[in-house]
């Protein structure tokens, strides 16, 4: 067991390091003059050559590399040049935020997802089963920035709330109602494609699992039915919940960017898309580093809590 | 007839059918006998006979969907089919109970077996957590598992399989009930511990007053333990009577053909296996007359045309299905 | 008409013959082709259809609902909705199936040769994959596509393409491994069937139906994919329809004009719905262990 953590960690480490390498090159490599950008329209060929030494644009790639994983090891990265605030500071402001969203949104997609894809198991083709299943299977249909576009139009039309403009985000320590209210909609529109995943993935195992011997032979206890499928049913379903929930969460992170930018929210995405609008490269790394390290975090977290779960999965 | 009340089980006229993609599945058909207390009977056939959908069916534990029961099970006075599920969960455990035939997938892999002890107790009986767990550790060395205080936290896969199969069993003793279906509770187990679990099951049947119905495709196993057989046939009933006069005294010959087709230890060694030639048949596709012509050595015109139905034969309590039975014989097979 | 017996029971009944027919694809599968087909057509064929000119700007009638002559209504600027669908369709449909094609063409012939071949091809080329695939993809895509200007489809389809390969390797990968186990591939082997273009007819007649499946559910992702992108302002410069342009464009005139953002989102859903439908279904039809559920 110990083997395969301290093995898992080294690969962590090692898959976390050649993110790093692909986050500067990548931006690196793009096209783009960034001191023109820094010094701004008209400025002169001069100075922007001078900016360029001074950023230590000259030197070979690898150079720079070097330098910003020293930094970032120390803590430190990068000072951006366009905001002139710290990078790390920028993405601590904004990480809070998309925690957030993705706990409310994770709690609201279990709390419908498992009662939903209970009932469903339960009678398999039933009525209720049908409609919930065809449902689901449309709503993966239905892209997030549907979603929102679509709930934004419920919400402002019909319910006639206005919800356009900019940021209406409200942080938490300011007003807690205010920033629930604010939440709400990007919120749903996650947990609805969350919720999507978890109930066919459990619906199907959950059916799976009823099958089994063991299953009847509760039955044959005399133990209701709700019992069986909270006791013996869902704990060995659970497993493949928690597989789709590491891979869905993994990409929320990732794809979640788009409804926060959508409705003015200024976590990482809106962060990272006004950054490459405004060409500051320095904190699109920074973002770009800090998302793809917490992908790969929760992928690994989620292993592990998966192997601890059910450890006939660690003999690979 | 003696007063329906004294009877513990009372089956009449019972029929399973499934429900299929290739159309109706009729899997047992027009099946009756009835059970005293403390008895045990013994229901034999091959597999596709429908012995295990008829034990199930008889319990009620047959599945919920695309299946249809008609006839009456009186078990204790209470009617089975048709009942809401949670009038058969009231009779589950404390009434009557059932030993599944293969423990490693009857017990749930991931529960510590004295939990799946607990469980019984605490649901049905109401027992306090102490309680439940000092009685289950009663009936685990009531089974006889060594070291029942360590046993209690194991896992399933901890466990030899015979040792399973008896947590298995003190799991269907929890709640002491009259009649313990057995579904072929030592198939898949190895032959010395076969025995073992057999007398277990006996002994326990005697000190606990339990009826016990006993189903197998193996005849060694109820030729000593059972006072009564029953042998299906393609999901009927194709002879019923005491023991000693289906090994004995019996009509059909198919109870003769499953008699031969047994090895016996006392044929001298190499000798040669008989087997029924032939298959069972499609249920799916039954055609008139009866299920067992097609493999028949004695069947006439009629047999392929008719179906028999269940006629007594000279014994009090012995009944059997066939038109050209083999004559009456006297102690000829003696078991 | 599905069977939910115990698979105990149907050991016991195991002497029945069990109906070797597969599962059915239903109408509901033909009509899902049909429509999908019908969208292609339009697509192709958007020039010499009775269509009002997308780009044509009509003052007279901005904002206007659905009409007789503006089957859908017009935009903000006085554009034929119903027609900029049609023509928008183009992009989306040419995004999702020449990314599909750039990613199925690289990654399959990778994935089943490192499948099949194994050792250290397939080593090294799989830890490079699953080295990529834990860099989030919508990220560098956003990243790519926001600095490699001016855009065109033609640059969108070459980065989600590439962007798909490790994906599309995985799969293949992973489909061709559970079948070059399987007895009678290896049986073939054994007969002296080294020559592996005919193990490929054993190998590829299998992964097909799963490849195919997984095609138009990675058509559909990209689509959405697509539509994301234009949100962002990444997509296809702005007179130029799009499915993901127009419901963007929506978004400012929301309260004046919702159906700027219906029937556009109408047309994206119905195609990703159907593509998603049939590629399930050719899933379950395929996959013959698989219990009906």
């Amino acid at each position: 067991m110990l083997r395969y953590v301290i093995r898992r960690i080294l690969m962590l480490i090692g898959i976390v390091f050649i993110i790093s390498i692909g986050s500067f090159f990548l931006i690196h490599l793009l096209p783009g003059n960034i001191t023109a950008v820094i010094e701004g329209p008209g400025a002169s060929p001069a100075n922007q050559a001078k900016l360029f030494k001074l950023l230590g644009l000259n030197r070979p790639v690898y150079e720079q590399y070097f330098v910003w994983i020293n930094n970032i090891l120390h803590g430190n990265l990068g000072t951006s040049f366009i905001s002139q605030s710290s990078v790390a500071g920028t993405i601590g402001n904004a990480l809070p935020i998309d925690l957030e969203i993705m706990i409310l949104s994770q709690i609201l997609a279990f709390a419908t997802a498992i009662p939903m894809a209970m009932r469903s198991a339960r009678k398999p083709d039933g009525i209720v089963d049908r409609i919930f299943s065809a449902g689901s299977f449309t709503m993966l249909s239905v892209p997030p920035f549907i979603i929102v576009v679509l709930l934004v139009l419920f919400v402002t039309y019909k319910m006639g709330i206005p919800h356009t403009g900019p940021s209406s985000y409200v942080s938490l320590r300011s007003d807690w109602v205010g920033n629930l209210e604010s939440m709400a909609l990007p919120a749903v529109t996650l947990a609805l494609g969350s919720f999507v995943v978890y109930f066919r993935v459990l619906r199907s195992d959950l059916i799976a699992t009823l099958q089994e011997e063991f299953i009847t032979m509760a039955r044959s206890k005399g133990i209701s039915q709700r019992r069986i499928m909270w006791r013996h049913a869902f704990r060995p379903s659970s497993v493949a919940l928690l597989g789709a929930a590491g891979v869905n969460i993994g990409g929320l992170l990732a794809g979640g960017f788009v409804v926060e930018y959508l409705l003015n929210i200024p976590g990482l995405g809106y962060t990272l898309i006004a950054a490459i609008n405004t060409d500051d490269y320095l904190l699109v790394q920074g973002i770009v580093l800090v998302v793809s390290v917490g992908v790969v975090l929760i992928n690994f977290i989620f292993d592990f809590i998966i192997n601890i779960v059910d450890p006939r999965i660690s003999r690979e | 007839m003696s007063d329906v009340n004294e009877k513990l089980l009372v089956v009449s006229d019972l029929s399973t059918t499934f429900a299929t993609a290739g159309g109706p599945l009729p899997a047992v058909a027009n099946v009756s006998f009835d059970l005293n207390r403390n008895e045990t009977v013994g229901i034999v056939g091959e597999s596709g006979s429908g012995k295990t959908v008829l034990s199930r069916t008889i319990m009620g534990l047959q599945p919920r969907t695309n299946v249809t029961v008609t006839g009456s099970v009186l078990l204790n006075g209470n009617e089975m089919v048709g009942a809401p599920e949670s009038f058969k969960r009231g009779l589950w455990g404390t009434e009557v109970a059932m030993v599944f035939q293969d423990p490693m997938t009857s017990l749930n892999p991931v529960m510590r077996i004295g939990k799946q002890i607990d469980e019984t107790l605490r649901v049905r009986l109401g027992m306090s957590k102490p309680d439940a767990k000092a009685r289950a550790i009663e009936l685990l060395e009531l089974v006889g598992i060594p070291s029942p205080k360590q046993r209690y936290d194991a896992f399933p896969g901890q466990l030899s399989g015979g040792m399973r199969q008896r947590v298995v069993i003190a799991i269907a003793l929890a709640c002491s009930p009259k009649l313990l279906m057995a579904d072929e509770p030592t198939t898949g187990l190895d032959v010395t511990i076969q025995a073992q679990i057999l007398n277990l099951l006996d002994e326990l049947k005697e000190r606990l007053h339990m009826s016990v119905v006993l189903v197998t495709h193996d005849l060694g196993v109820v030729a000593t333990r059972t006072s009564r057989i029953i042998v299906m046939y393609a999901g009927r009933i194709v002879e019923i009577g005491s023991t000693r006069d289906v090994f004995t005294n019996h009509r059909m010959p198919y109870t003769r053909a499953l008699l031969e087709s047994s090895p016996k230890v006392s044929n001298a060694s190499h000798t040669r296996l008989i087997t029924i030639p032939g298959r069972p048949p499609n249920l799916l596709k039954l055609t008139e007359g009866c299920s067992f012509a097609p493999r028949c050595a004695y069947a006439t015109d009629q047999c392929h045309q008719d179906r028999p139905e269940l006629r007594p034969a000279d014994q009090p309590g012995h009944s059997f299905a066939c038109w050209n039975p083999l004559p009456v014989t006297r102690g000829e097979l003696a078991s | 008409m599905s069977d939910i017996v115990t698979t105990f029971e149907l050991e016991e009944l195991s002497l029945v013959e069990k109906p070797e027919k597969k599962k059915p694809l239903g109408p509901l599968f033909w009509i899902c082709v049909f429509w999908i087909v019908l969208n292609i057509v339009g697509a192709i064929f958007a020039n010499v259809l009775p269509l009002q000119n997308p780009l044509y700007q009509d003052y007279a009638a901005i904002n206007a609902g659905p009409s007789l002559h503006h089957l859908f209504g017009t935009d903000d600027i006085g554009r034929d909705i119903f027609s900029r669908i049609v023509f928008g369709s183009r992009v989306s449909i040419t995004v999702g199936f020449g990314s599909m094609l750039i990613g199925f063409g690289i990654g399959s012939p990778l994935g089943m040769l490192a499948a099949y071949r194994r050792g250290r091809f397939d080593a090294i080329v799989t830890t490079f994959m699953y080295i990529l695939l834990a860099f989030p993809a919508i990220i560098a895509t956003i990243a790519v596509l926001s600095f490699w200007t001016p855009r065109s489809v033609f640059k969108i389809i070459i980065v989600i393409g590439l962007a798909s390969v490790p994906l599309v390797y995985r799969v293949i990968r992973t489909a061709t491994l559970s079948i070059a186990t399987k007895d009678y591939v290896v049986a073939a082997k054994v007969q002296g069937a080294t020559d592996r273009r005919i193990l490929m007819k054993e190998l590829l007649p299998n992964i097909a139906p799963i490849g195919i499946s997984f095609l138009l559910i990675g058509v559909a992702t990209v689509i959405a994919l697509e539509g994301t992108l234009a949100f962002l302002g990444l997509s296809v410069v702005v007179p130029t329809p799009s499915w993901g342009n127009m419901i963007n464009e929506s978004r400012t005139v929301l309260q004046q004009n919702p159906w700027l953002a219906i029937f556009p989102s109408l047309a994206l859903c119905l195609f990703l719905l159907g593509l998603n439908f049939i590629g399930d279904r050719l899933r379950s039809h395929f996959d013959v262990t698989e219990v009906k559920l």
